[in-house]
């Protein structure tokens, strides 16, 4: 037990001496949280368009503001050649293009209907399909404004029947998307520097030769690992709860849920990314090899996980791969415990899982620091 | 000069091929990345979880539900019978929308005006909550619209058309970002040992006190991974443009010369951090937290750089990634002309320039000091 501390004593001195290491596991991560918490949202916003008016009736002009008052268009360019539009497009100078005819405003006093026409740059398909979803419902709320004022005092009025929705929105009112992404990067944060540091740890004391040093030293394997990992871990949790106090301040998100059941799935999360950090360092031959499997380890958890693309849109073979990444249960008991205040009762698959892995993980890790090291 | 450049260049290659493990992870990392994620991603929002609570049971009623769930966009996964059942079902997250339609519905559409409908919504993934809700009330104008054809018509039609991505594919939209993405990771890490290893075991004194001139150093250390990326970079987009049909209507050859110009900038911030550090250990974990999440969010990958605060905005400036979507984007799904794309262009060759020589100036100082 002495010599345990010892080892855990030696590493804490190490990463306190080295003020680059403090900037790499505490600097740089809670910086990204303060700044990338804003980066994602639901909206989008300022969609840079031309506007080819050729009606230029009332109408047409009052049609123009609605599109400007949804606030999400930045009207950036008034155009009347109509084959000059695609210029506008193919320089990325604007995205969506929209065309009023010029018999908009005639046809619609005749009764007719009437077309209008928006050209849009498909590549990026989300902000496309977004922005037509705007103005359509810009559209939609013109198109009732229209049959209401038409039917006002009419006869016909008697028999046009509505069905209006009342939709409510429950544990986040507002729709404040930080209070679902903030989480996830704290979870990502945490994964990426617990693995980080596990990952290269080791490898690096054997590439530099000071691992037989440790070998040579009168302690057992175990004691070894256990020195060498618990510092890792108590930093993992200091980075979670300095996390923690910068998205409260920052992005002021709810803390719903039992503080003490995220703690203790933290730790048996710790088990998971140690152990495959740990995996890692006895697997590489050099410190880049460590860090190529690393990086690859950690878009995996990224970009399979729920925290940026919701499971459920992927394919189906897409969504058993990503049964086989611990991150995705981890993102989800965070955000279902803060935003949702769910307990044990509505985690333990999810708590299930993360022991499992940890078990397995840990346990494989291990065995194969052990058989590197003889 | 040259054969001191030549030597250098021939030390880090035969590094780099002493280690055939590492070079086969460089060539099959990014590969394994684009096939996996290419398939992951997608923006569609579809089979969206709805329960319902049908306190009308009538024909009317039943016709609404049909009509939501017959879409793409929404699955029916739960028939509730109490409004106290919607926080549980929400808590074991097997709905993200209830639909609840009041006793009286039927009869009040054949005699009021106006019949409500009530929808609650699991808000805690804003993103979805927000998607539904636009489909939901999508809907319900397009169902009244219905319902009263023969009083009301459309009066206006939109007339979408959809320009370099018909389908709205976001396959085309990803797979080009992602090589954009995974290039400059990797080019990053590549150099970003380069000089620490050195440092680290000593060797660096022995170069120092050899007559190479440090710029020297930096063009032999940085030409051979130069080599390296652009291979990279040319297996990942083949295989893009053969394994998921991407289309590539520019020209491959400016393609090319703008990855190569890419590639530079990237290889030189590995530099950059590899000049400043003092170990392989810091060098590349420097890269990987300064470059990791960067990279993704802050390039335009996935999130639009307009929708983003201000501040957010200018800080992209300096990920070079983000130059490099634009060029890859526009000439291969747009087909636009090599020479229009100068701009992002320049600005990869000067930030890159700018990185190599502060690094040689760094350099200098160890080389004096």
């Amino acid at each position: 037990m002495g010599k345990i501390l010892h080892i855990i004593k030696k590493e804490f001195i190490q990463v306190r001496r080295d003020r680059g290491m403090l900037m790499i596991l505490f600097v740089a991560p809670i910086l990204q949280l303060l700044l990338l918490g804003f980066v994602i949202s639901s909206e989008v916003h300022n969609i840079r368009t031309v506007i080819c008016d050729l009606d230029n009736s009332s109408t047409s002009r009052l049609l123009v503001e609605r599109i400007r008052n949804s606030g999400y268009f930045d009207l950036a360019f008034f155009d009347t050649r109509q084959n000059h539009l695609h210029d506008y497009l193919d320089n990325g100078r604007a995205v969506v293009a929209v065309v009023i005819p010029a018999d908009f405003s005639t046809r619609l006093q005749r009764g007719e209907p009437a077309g209008l026409q928006v050209l849009m740059d498909g590549q990026d398909s989300n902000t496309s399909t977004i922005a037509l979803g705007y103005i359509n419902g810009i559209l939609q709320s013109e198109i009732m404004d229209q049959i209401e004022g038409k039917l006002q005092g009419s006869e016909a009025a008697a028999e046009v029947h509505l069905i209006s929705p009342n939709l409510r929105v429950w544990y986040n009112e507002e729709l404040k998307n930080s209070d679902y992404m903030v989480p996830g990067i704290v979870v990502f944060l945490l994964t990426m520097v617990t693995t980080l540091v596990a990952a290269m740890g080791l490898v690096r004391e054997r590439e530099i030769g000071t691992l037989e040093q440790l070998l040579v030293a009168p302690l057992h394997k175990h004691e070894l690992l256990i020195g060498k990992l618990v510092p890792f871990a108590v930093l993992g949790l200091i980075e979670v709860v300095f996390a923690l106090c910068v998205a409260k301040l920052i992005y002021d998100i709810p803390i719903a849920g039992n503080l003490g059941l995220l703690f203790i799935f933290t730790l048996v999360y710790l088990f998971t990314t140690l152990g495959l950090g740990l995996f890692i360092s006895a697997s590489s031959g050099t410190q880049q090899q460590a860090m190529f499997l690393t990086l690859f380890i950690l878009m995996f958890f990224m970009l399979m996980s729920g925290f940026l693309f919701p499971i459920e849109n992927m394919p189906r073979v897409m969504q058993g791969i990503s049964l086989l990444n611990p991150m995705r249960y981890f993102v989800l008991v965070i955000r279902e415990i803060f935003i949702k205040s769910a307990t044990v009762r509505h985690l333990y698959p999810q708590g299930l899982a993360l022991l499992i892995f940890g078990g397995v993980v840990f346990s494989f890790a291990v065995l194969r620091f052990q058989s590197r090291m003889k | 000069m040259r054969s001191r450049i030549y030597a250098i260049l021939r030390k880090e290659f035969i590094h780099i091929l002493r280690d055939p493990r590492s070079l086969v992870i460089v060539f099959l990392l990014p590969i394994l990345m684009v096939l996996l994620y290419g398939h992951a991603i997608t923006f569609d929002i579809r089979d969206i979880r709805l329960g319902l609570l049908d306190q009308d049971r009538t024909p009317a009623a039943r016709e609404l539900v049909e009509g939501l769930v017959s879409s793409d966009y929404f699955r029916l996964t739960g028939v509730l019978q109490s409004r106290e059942e919607i926080g549980e079902a929400f808590l074991h997250r097997r709905m993200v929308a209830v639909l609840i339609i009041p006793q009286g519905f039927a009869a009040a559409l054949g005699s009021r005006p106006q019949s409500e409908v009530q929808v609650i919504i699991d808000g805690s993934n804003a993103n979805t909550a927000t998607v539904a809700m636009n489909y939901l009330k999508a809907y319900f104008v397009t169902r009244s619209l219905q319902l009263n054809a023969q009083v009301m018509r459309t009066p206006i039609e939109l007339q979408p058309r959809v320009w370099y991505n018909p389908d709205l594919k976001s396959v085309n939209f990803i797979v080009p970002g992602l090589v954009a993405v995974i290039l400059m990771l990797i080019c990053a890490l590549l150099t970003s040992v380069t000089v620490a290893r050195e440092r680290e075991t000593g060797t660096m004194e022995q170069i120092l006190v050899s007559p190479v001139r440090s710029l020297e150093i930096i063009a032999g250390k940085t030409l051979p991974y130069i080599l390296l990326g652009l291979l990279d970079g040319i297996v990942v987009v083949v295989f893009a443009w053969l394994w998921f049909g991407v289309p590539f209507r520019g020209e491959p050859l400016w393609l090319l010369g703008y990855a190569l110009i890419f590639i530079y900038t990237c290889l030189s911030f590995g530099i950059f951090v590899s000049a400043r550090v003092p170990n392989q250990q810091m060098a590349l974990m420097m890269t990987m937290v300064s470059t990791l999440l960067p990279a993704i969010l802050l390039s335009g990958f996935i999130f639009p750089l307009a929708s983003m605060p201000k501040l957010l905005q200018l800080l992209s400036y300096i990920v070079p990634a983000k130059y490099f979507l634009v060029i890859i984007r526009s000439i291969m799904l747009k087909g636009i002309a090599g020479p229009l794309l100068w701009q992002p262009a320049l600005f990869l060759v000067l930030f890159g320039t700018l990185l190599i020589l502060i690094s040689v100036k760094r350099f200098k100082i160890n080389l004096e000091g």
